[in-house]
């Protein structure tokens, strides 16, 4: 009796060579990188979204994009970065594969993005980038060392009216990995904070790795609060609404809420029926709304009138102006959905900012 | 499961029936219909020479790390690690190539911290008969720590010309790593069949006890193993960073969930060694692969993704629990 085992070569070889024979006969239509879309001549928009989690407004932003593209009779394709560079990298194959004629992206892990520019330049694809700068990149974003400042001034205010700036700590939620994003959002915070409470002592100001993100945040925090057992009058700015919100959270399960107040950035998590009651205030950008400034450089692009290129946050192609917001503010400011649908139907060329920024307005 | 015949006399059509009762020939067939649903669903550009080099350039570098590490899987010590090693290799290397090293110097030195990698988790498991789940888990969240701890700002751009011309390049339609990793998963696949050592790290992971019996030195298999698996995840950390020309510290974050899914529709075990063929895994990759650019070149949402995979793979176990077990056992 001999015992012999499958023979997963021959399916194999069976296999890849339909494969192979599929190749053969359905390759012609072309190769290399903008090849594989039919172009019609309609002007094609690739959207790829960041794809972090607990991050509603980049999905939205995609959603915003796409009214944007339709109210101009444009064809729209989108993708998830999916919080990952490899999947940005593949994502540019494909936008360039697709043929299409811009690119617009937030992309939460650019480590890859020098490459991804590379693939870009060699399509000769323009790219909007959103809040994170690449040599080459339209760069549309915030003013991240004006939101910085904003935010450390807001927190400042209401720690003098609440406490007379009587502060222990002054927690700094960190993501450096932005590198210079993270110091002008948090370092201009802090700097803002002891100009508007001078007598905070240095040694009150403590920064951790919170990485932009909630989870993060809520792990690492606690190490902070366990290394000033003493501190009660606390103060946390951080890179974004996540990162506060994580160090807040971590307050309220150590039992160290009393006094804790923090004032984010980005605005993601001020608004809606959850807003973290420590959470005084935020910057808002009106992330979602970002695809409605970038459609300024998009309108161009379309009309064969190709701006300039302005590819970082010093020189922005389009700056997005910060709003600070008070907790109590936000309460009145239309949920994220409505905004979305506000957007879609507004007259080109309006921003968010100029529907529902408190300061706006008033 | 076993087939008590005398190949050489059996029909080939039989033959063919008998193959497609394997896991492989299940894979086979469900990669042989997501192709035809890709070529009805997308049409002849589902074929094109660019689409092609997407998908082998996504698929290449989990190929390499999963075939390597289907080694560890086939004498039966999981090392749930990978994904995290990947991560810790291409920063590792990514650091060392931007503070200036020879790139030569820096992939020598990472695929030796692959070595010692391997050889924590052999000495833990394999040495003082630790769990090798609890173990690799371990070693997983370490590495993971290790990679925030290292990049704690903007991660250098590292590109390595050569090498991101071998990641990113291709052969005609045919992208170069992703034939270099079929090349691996042949010789693999050659090794674990037909030689006396691919025999022994079966036969340690289907019945250690019984290898033992019979001379063959388990403990050694198994470690050498273990060490071949974080070697093959430290080399594929440096294929990502020529791929990438960097490395973020979430790099690999749950690369080993989707590496070890594959491996499984492809016929491999995490729970019981002796079982799969390298030849699955490719099959496995290249379905995974194939699924996700129908999803993608479609511009559908690729959470849908994760379904997908999850009910081939739920399929992939039932049917192998309908055969009533594998071939090996």
């Amino acid at each position: 009796m001999k015992h012999v085992p499958h023979r997963p070569f021959t399916l194999a070889a069976a296999a890849l060579t339909a494969a192979a024979l599929g190749l053969t006969g359905c390759s012609s239509e072309g190769s290399g990188g903008g090849g594989g879309g039919e172009d019609d001549g309609t002007f094609t928009l690739g959207f790829a979204v960041g794809g972090q989690p607990d991050a509603d407004w980049q999905d939205l932003q995609g959603d915003v994009a796409q009214a944007l593209a339709e109210q101009r009779g444009w064809d729209f394709v989108e993708l998830s970065n999916d919080n990952s560079e490899a999947t940005a990298t593949t994502n540019a194959d494909l936008f360039i594969q697709e043929g299409v004629d811009l690119v617009m992206m937030f992309n939460g892990q650019p480590s890859a993005n020098p490459v991804i520019a590379k693939k870009y330049e060699d399509a000769g694809i323009p790219v909007i980038t959103f809040d994170i700068a690449q040599e080459g990149w339209y760069f549309v974003g915030v003013d991240n060392a004006a939101a910085g400042t904003a935010g450390g001034t807001a927190l400042g205010e209401v720690a003098k009216a609440e406490w007379d700036c009587e502060v222990d700590l002054v927690i700094s939620a960190e993501g450096t990995s932005a590198g210079q994003i993270n110091e002008w959002r948090t370092g201009n915070a802090r700097e803002a904070v002891a100009e508007v409470c001078p007598d905070i002592p240095e040694d009150a100001y403590v920064s951790y790795e919170a990485d932009g993100n909630l989870t993060t945040s809520l792990q690492n925090a606690p190490g902070v609060f366990a290394a000033n057992p003493d501190a009660e009058n606390i103060l946390v700015v951080g890179i974004n609404d996540q990162a506060v919100v994580g160090a807040l959270q971590a307050a309220t399960q150590l039992g160290r809420d009393d006094n804790i107040m923090g004032w984010g950035q980005d605005g993601g998590l001020i608004t809606g029926d959850n807003v973290d009651p420590n959470l005084a205030g935020s910057v808002m950008y009106f992330l979602e709304g970002y695809p409605a400034f970038a459609f300024e450089i998009a309108d161009a692009i379309a009309a064969g009138d190709v701006p300039e290129v302005k590819d970082t946050g010093d020189d922005a192609a389009v700056s997005v102006k910060p709003c600070p917001v008070s907790q109590e503010e936000a309460a009145e400011v239309p949920s994220i959905d409505e905004r979305v649908a506000a957007l879609a139907d507004a007259e080109q060329g309006t921003t968010a900012y100029d529907l529902f920024c408190p300061a706006a307005a008033g | 499961m076993t087939v008590d015949i005398d190949a050489g006399r059996v029909p080939l059509t039989r033959r063919l029936l008998a193959n497609l009762n394997g896991p492989v020939g299940s894979i086979a067939l469900t990669l042989a219909v997501t192709l035809i649903i890709g070529a009805v669903w997308v049409g002849p550009r589902y074929f094109s020479a660019s689409n092609i080099e997407i998908v082998g350039t996504s698929i290449a570098i989990p190929l390499i790390v999963g075939v390597l590490a289907s080694f560890a899987l086939l004498a039966g010590v999981v090392d749930l690690s990978i994904g995290s090693m990947v991560g810790f290799g291409a920063v590792a290397f990514n650091q060392l190539v931007g503070a200036g090293m020879d790139p030569w110097q820096a992939a020598g030195l990472t695929l030796l911290t692959g070595v010692a990698v391997g050889a924590v988790n052999a000495y833990v498991i394999v040495g003082l008969g630790a769990e090798p789940l609890a173990v690799t888990l371990g070693m997983l969240t370490l590495l993971r720590g290790l990679c925030q701890a290292i990049v704690i700002e903007a991660p250098p751009t590292t590109l390595v010309e050569p090498l991101y011309d071998l990641t990113q390049g291709s052969i005609g339609s045919f992208p170069t790593l992703l034939l270099i990793a079929i090349g691996l998963t042949l010789v693999a696949a050659g090794f674990v069949g037909k030689t006396r050592m691919g025999r022994a790290i079966r036969a340690v992971g289907g019945d250690a006890r019984a290898a033992g019996r019979v001379g063959i030195p388990v403990a050694r298999v198994r470690v050498i193993a273990l060490i071949v698996s974080a070697v093959g995840a430290a080399l594929g950390g440096i294929l990502y960073v020529g791929q990438l020309a960097s490395a973020s510290n979430i790099l690999g974050t749950g690369l080993e969930f989707q590496i070890y899914a594959a491996l499984m529709i492809g016929g491999y075990s995490i729970t019981r060694g002796g079982v799969g063929n390298p030849i699955g895994a490719l099959l496995g990759l290249l379905v995974v692969g194939a699924i996700t650019n129908i999803l993608n070149v479609q511009f559908i949402d690729p959470d849908y993704l994760d379904i997908i995979v999850a009910l081939i793979l739920l399929g992939a176990v039932l049917l192998d629990r309908i055969r009533g077990g594998d071939s090996f056992e």
